[in-house]
C-alpha cells in the first residue's frame, strides 16, 4: 500500500513548476521566427512577407517589420528562409503595450 | 501628475491582484482554440489555481476579463455590457492573435482589433497561445512576472553582439 | 355603558340611513355623493367605537324600534357580535374613503350608493338581532340589497349569471335558516332570542342536531363553505370592488356569525362531532379554496377562492374550539374561540384592502387578468406598498396580523393531545396539518398574486400605461395601517378579545393569555408564547442594522451605476417573463388529479424541425362541483317540474277544482 502510494506522489505528478521552472517539452511549443539579419536581402524578405498568411510580416525600406501579435507560429517564414529563419523558442510573448510587440530586423544586418 | 512607470504599474497591479485574481473570459468570435486552450488551465497539468487565480462566470465577481475573438461586431453590447459589469480595479487581457489585430481587417462585420473597443492592460500573442503563455500573460497582469518580450529583439546578430 | 353602546349602535344606523338617503339626492347633484360618504364614514366610526365598548363592556341596554304598523325590530348587541361590528365599521369607514374617488358619478352611482348604505343597515340589524323575526327580515334584506349591489353593471358579460348564482343559493339557505330557528322557536316556545338561548339546553337531542345540522347548511351558503361555494368566484369578479369588497369583508362573515351565533350561543354545549363535523368543513374549504386559486388568471375570482379559503381556517378554529370545549378543556376552547373571532376581523380588513386594490388595478390598466399585468411597482407606487401589507398580511407573514392569528390557531390545534380520547386528538392535529398545507399553499399564492402583477415588466399596453393620480388611496392606507396595528398590537387586541370572549364562554383566560411582558401564550403556559410586539421590533432592528452598517462603512470612492448583468442579451423583453399561469404549474401537475385539467393544443402544422407556427395552448380547470353535484341537482328539480307541468293545464275549470278541493281540505283541518 505504501508502495503505490510514494510512487504515485513520485511520478504522478504532472502539474508544471511554471514559473519557477520552465519545462522540457516547452521547447517543442511553436514559437514566432527569429531573423539572422545579416543573411537576409530584400528578397528573401518580399518572399518572407509573401508567404506569411497573417500580416505578422512587412517591409519598410531596409527593415522588416516583424508583428509578434500577428504571428500565429505557422512555421512558413522559417521554411522558406531556410538558414536566415529560425524558430525563436521563445513562448513567454505577453507585454502590456501592443507597440512593443512590433519588432523591426535591419536587413543585411547592422546596427539594430 | 506625470505618467506611472512600469515598475510603478506594476507594484499597483501587485497589490490589487497578487493574491487572488477572478477571471471571466469573453468570446468576441473566436474559433475557440483559445477557448481550448483557457479550459486547459483548470486541468492538472497546468493548474491556475495553485496561483490563485479562478474563473468565474459573473463578470460581476471578476477582476479580470480574458478576451478572445476579433471583437466582432455583433458582440459589441454584449462585450461592453460585460465590461460596465465588472466592477472596478479590473484589467483586460487580450488573448489570440486574433484580438491583437492580426488576422481579420476592420470592416462592416468585424473590428479587427480588440483595443478599438476596450482598453487592453495585457496583450498575449500565439494563435493560440499555449497554456503556459497564458499563465505567464495572466502573471504579467498581476504584477507577479516580469514582462520579457521588451527587452527581446528577435535579431539573432543583434542579440549574439550583445 | 350599556345605553351608551345602544346609542352608539342607533346612531350608526341612523348615519347610515341618512348616507342611503343622501347617496340617492346624489343623481342630481354630485356633492351630495360626498356628502353620502361621509355619513357613510361617520357611521363607520361609530359602529368601531360601540363595536370596541361592548367588547369591553359585555353588555348593552335592549332597543326595539320601529312601531305596531311596520313592525318592530328588536334590537339586542351581544358580546359575540361585538368583534363583527367592528369590522364592519372598519370596512364601512375604509368603503367610504374609497368610494367617492371610485365610481363616476351619474344616476346609477346614486342608487347604488343608497343601496350600499342600507345594506350596511341591514347588516348591523343581523349582527345587533334580538328576535328570531328581526334576524330573518334583515338577513333576507341584506341578501337582497347585496344582489343589486352586485348588478351594478348589468349590462356587462357575467354580471347577470353571478347575481342569480349568488340570490339563488342564498335563498336555499335562507330556506334552511328559517327551517332551523323555526325548530328551536316551535321547541322552544318563544321568538326572543336571548330566551332561545336560556331554554335551548331543554330540547330533545334529536331537535337540537336537526337544528345544528340545518343552520349549518343555511348559513354555509352564505359563508362560502365547499361545496356551497359557487357563487363567491361567479359574484366577485363582476361587482364593483368595494362591492366586493363588502361581500368577501362582511357578507361572508354574517354567514360565519350564524353559524357561531347556533353553535356557541344558542345551541351551546354540543356534543364533540358537531365541532368535528365543522372543523373537517373547515379544513375542506381552506386547502380546496386555495388550491382553485392557484389555477386563476383574474385577480378578483383569485381573491375569492381565497376567501374560501379563509372561511375555511376561521371554521377550523371554531369547530376545534367546540370540539374543545365538548372535552372539557375550557381554557383551549376560548382560546381558538378567540382565534376564530380574531381571524375574522382580520380577514375583513385584509381581503377589503386586496378588492379595493384590485379594483384600483382594474381601472387604471383596464384588464384583471394577471397574464396581462406587471410592473406597476413603477406606475403605482403607493398602490403597491399598500397591498404589498395587505399580501403579507394574508400569507401570514410576520409580524403582520395574519402570522398572529394562524400562529394561535396552530398553537390551539397541536395541543389535541390533551384530549383524552385520541381519536379526536389525532384528527384535530390533522386538521392542523392540512391547514398548514393550507398556509404553504397560500404563501405560494399571494407571491404569485403580488409578483406578477407589480414586479417586473408590463405584459400589456395597459399595464404600461397605468396612472396613479386620481385613484384611491386613503382608504385602503387606512386599512394597511389597521392590518400593522392588528398584528404588533395583538397583545392589545387580544386584551379586548379575552374579555369579550369571557362573557360569551364565561371562562376567563386572560391571565393564561398574556403575560405582562406583551407575550402571547396558548391557555397553558407550558406549551410555547411569542410576542408579536417583539417580534416586529426585532424585525425592524435587524434590518436597520446592515443598512447603517452599510451607511457608514461603504466606500468613499466614486461609484458607477450601470445596469443589471443580464448575460449580455440586448434588451428585456416582457415575454421573457414568467407567467401567471407557469409559475402555478408545479402546483398544477402535483395536483392534477384535483384539477383533471381540460388541455388543448393546437399547432399551425406538424412540421417535426420546429418551425410549426404559432403553437396554441389551452387549459382549462374542471369545475368539479358545477358538474357533480350541481348539475344533477338541477337536472333533477327540471325534471321533476317536467312531471309537474300537467297541474299548470291553463285549464280554468281545473283551476276551480283545485280551489274547491282546498276549501274542503281546509274546513276537514280547522274542523278539528
Amino acid at each position: 500500500m505504501a508502495y503505490w502510494f510514494l510512487r504515485g506522489l513520485g511520478h504522478g505528478i504532472v502539474t508544471t513548476r511554471y514559473p519557477k521552472a520552465i519545462d522540457v517539452w516547452t521547447q517543442t511549443l511553436p514559437t514566432p521566427p527569429a531573423f539572422h539579419s545579416d543573411r537576409l536581402t530584400l528578397a528573401l524578405a518580399d518572399r518572407l512577407v509573401a508567404v506569411c498568411p497573417s500580416r505578422a510580416l512587412a517591409r519598410e525600406a531596409d527593415e522588416l517589420v516583424v508583428d509578434l501579435g500577428a504571428c500565429t507560429a505557422c512555421g512558413r517564414c522559417i521554411d522558406e528562409g531556410r538558414g536566415a529563419v529560425e524558430a525563436s523558442g521563445v513562448f513567454e510573448l505577453a507585454s502590456t503595450s501592443r507597440e512593443r510587440l512590433v519588432k523591426r530586423v535591419r536587413i543585411g544586418g547592422g546596427a539594430g | 501628475m506625470s505618467e506611472p512607470t512600469a515598475d510603478q504599474l506594476r507594484r499597483r497591479a501587485l497589490a490589487l491582484f497578487g493574491r487572488s485574481l477572478h477571471i471571466r473570459t469573453v468570446d468576441t468570435g473566436s474559433c475557440a482554440v483559445c477557448e481550448s486552450e483557457i479550459r486547459l488551465l483548470s486541468a492538472p497539468p497546468y493548474d491556475l489555481h495553485r496561483l490563485g487565480f479562478f474563473l468565474t462566470p459573473a463578470p460581476r465577481h471578476a477582476d479580470l476579463l480574458l478576451v478572445t475573438g476579433p471583437a466582432v461586431r455583433a458582440m459589441d453590447n454584449a462585450l461592453l455590457k460585460a465590461y460596465e459589469a465588472t466592477p472596478d480595479p479590473k484589467a483586460v487581457v487580450a488573448v489570440g492573435a486574433c484580438a491583437l489585430g492580426g488576422i481579420y481587417e476592420e470592416d462592416g462585420l468585424v473590428h479587427g482589433a480588440l483595443d478599438r473597443v476596450l482598453p487592453i492592460d495585457v496583450y498575449i500573442p500565439g494563435c493560440p497561445p499555449s497554456p503556459l503563455a497564458l499563465l505567464q500573460g495572466l502573471l504579467v497582469a498581476v504584477g507577479r512576472l516580469e514582462e520579457r518580450v521588451a527587452a527581446l529583439s528577435f535579431d539573432l546578430v543583434a542579440e549574439a553582439e550583445r | 355603558m350599556s345605553h351608551a353602546i345602544t346609542v352608539l349602535v342607533l346612531a350608526t344606523g341612523g348615519l347610515w340611513l341618512l348616507a342611503a338617503m343622501t347617496g340617492l339626492a346624489a343623481a342630481r347633484r354630485e356633492l351630495w355623493l360626498r356628502a353620502a360618504a361621509l355619513a357613510s364614514g361617520l357611521g363607520g366610526a361609530c359602529a368601531v367605537t360601540g363595536g370596541v365598548l361592548l367588547a369591553i363592556h359585555g353588555h348593552a341596554t335592549n332597543v326595539s324600534v320601529g312601531s305596531n304598523v311596520v313592525g318592530t325590530a328588536n334590537l339586542r348587541v351581544t358580546p359575540l357580535a361585538a368583534a363583527f361590528i367592528v369590522l364592519l365599521g372598519i370596512i364601512a369607514v375604509a368603503i367610504a374613503l374609497y368610494a367617492p374617488r371610485y365610481h363616476s358619478p351619474g344616476r346609477g352611482t346614486a342608487l347604488y350608493t343608497c343601496v350600499y348604505n342600507l345594506a350596511l343597515i341591514a347588516s348591523l340589524v343581523v349582527l345587533a338581532a334580538g328576535s328570531v323575526v328581526t334576524f330573518l327580515v334583515a338577513w333576507e334584506s341584506m341578501a337582497l340589497l347585496s344582489y343589486l349591489l352586485i348588478l351594478r353593471h348589468q349590462e356587462r358579460e357575467g354580471v347577470a349569471r353571478g347575481a342569480f348564482l349568488f340570490l339563488a343559493l342564498s335563498e336555499i339557505g335562507f330556506a334552511l335558516i328559517v327551517a332551523a330557528f323555526a325548530i328551536l322557536a316551535t321547541q322552544t316556545h318563544t321568538l326572543d332570542l336571548a330566551t332561545m338561548a336560556a331554554r335551548a339546553s331543554h330540547v330533545g337531542a334529536g331537535w337540537r342536531t336537526a337544528a345544528f345540522l340545518l343552520a349549518l347548511l343555511g348559513f354555509g351558503f352564505k359563508a362560502g363553505v365547499v361545496p356551497l361555494h359557487v357563487w363567491l368566484p361567479a359574484a366577485h369578479p363582476v361587482a364593483p370592488a368595494d362591492g366586493s369588497a363588502f361581500l368577501s369583508g362582511m357578507v361572508i362573515k354574517l354567514g360565519i356569525y350564524g353559524i357561531a351565533l347556533f353553535t356557541v350561543t344558542l345551541l351551546r354545549d354540543g356534543p364533540a362531532w358537531w365541532g368535528l363535523l365543522i372543523m373537517g368543513l373547515g379544513a375542506a374549504s381552506a386547502v380546496l379554496g386555495i388550491l382553485y386559486a392557484l389555477m386563476e388568471r383574474d385577480l378578483k375570482r383569485f381573491l375569492a377562492f381565497s376567501s374560501i379559503e379563509n372561511v375555511g381556517i376561521i371554521l377550523v378554529a371554531l369547530g376545534a374550539s367546540l370540539t374543545f370545549a365538548a372535552y372539557h378543556q375550557r381554557a383551549i376552547a376560548t382560546f381558538l374561540l378567540i382565534t376564530a373571532l380574531y381571524h375574522a376581523v382580520n380577514h375583513g380588513v385584509y381581503k377589503t384592502l386586496l378588492f379595493l386594490e384590485a379594483g384600483v388595478i382594474e381601472h387604471t390598466t383596464g384588464t384583471r387578468d394577471l397574464d396581462r399585468l406587471g410592473g406597476l411597482i413603477r406606475r403605482l407606487p403607493r398602490t403597491s406598498v399598500i397591498s404589498l401589507i395587505g399580501t403579507m398580511g394574508i400569507a401570514a407573514l410576520p409580524p403582520l396580523n395574519g402570522f398572529v392569528t394562524e400562529w394561535m390557531l396552530f398553537q390551539g390545534l397541536f395541543q389535541g393531545f390533551r384530549i383524552a380520547n385520541h381519536t379526536v386528538g389525532i384528527l384535530i392535529v390533522v386538521a392542523g396539518a392540512v391547514v398548514a398545507l393550507t398556509a404553504g399553499l397560500a404563501l405560494n399564492a399571494f407571491a404569485r398574486a403580488y409578483g406578477i402583477p407589480f414586479l417586473g415588466m408590463p405584459r400589456s399596453r395597459g399595464a404600461a400605461r397605468a396612472q396613479e393620480r386620481g385613484q384611491p388611496i386613503a382608504g385602503p392606507a387606512l386599512l394597511a395601517v389597521i392590518c400593522v396595528f392588528l398584528g404588533v398590537g395583538a397583545p392589545l387586541v387580544l386584551t379586548v378579545l379575552s374579555r369579550t370572549a369571557h362573557f360569551i364562554t364565561g371562562v376567563d383566560i386572560h391571565a393564561e393569555l398574556l403575560l405582562p411582558q406583551l407575550t402571547v401564550i396558548p391557555a397553558h403556559t407550558n406549551f410555547s408564547g411569542f410576542s408579536p410586539t417583539y417580534l416586529a421590533a426585532f424585525i425592524l432592528a435587524v434590518t436597520a442594522v446592515p443598512i447603517l452598517i452599510y451607511l457608514a462603512g461603504r466606500p468613499r470612492a466614486a461609484s458607477r451605476t450601470v445596469p443589471v448583468w443580464d448575460g449580455g442579451i440586448r434588451a428585456f423583453e416582457a415575454r421573457m417573463q414568467y407567467t401567471a399561469t407557469t409559475h402555478a404549474n408545479p402546483v398544477r401537475v402535483t395536483f392534477d388529479p384535483l384539477y383533471r385539467p381540460a388541455v388543448e393544443l393546437q399547432r399551425a402544422s406538424d412540421d417535426p424541425a420546429g418551425r410549426s407556427g404559432p403553437v396554441h395552448y389551452g387549459f382549462r380547470v374542471t369545475p368539479i362541483f358545477e358538474r357533480y353535484l350541481y348539475q344533477p341537482v338541477v337536472r333533477a328539480v327540471e325534471w321533476l317540474a317536467d312531471r309537474a307541468r300537467p297541474i299548470q293545464s291553463g285549464d280554468v275549470s281545473l283551476y276551480l277544482l283545485y280551489v274547491f278541493v282546498a276549501v274542503i281540505v281546509a274546513f276537514a283541518i280547522y274542523a278539528k
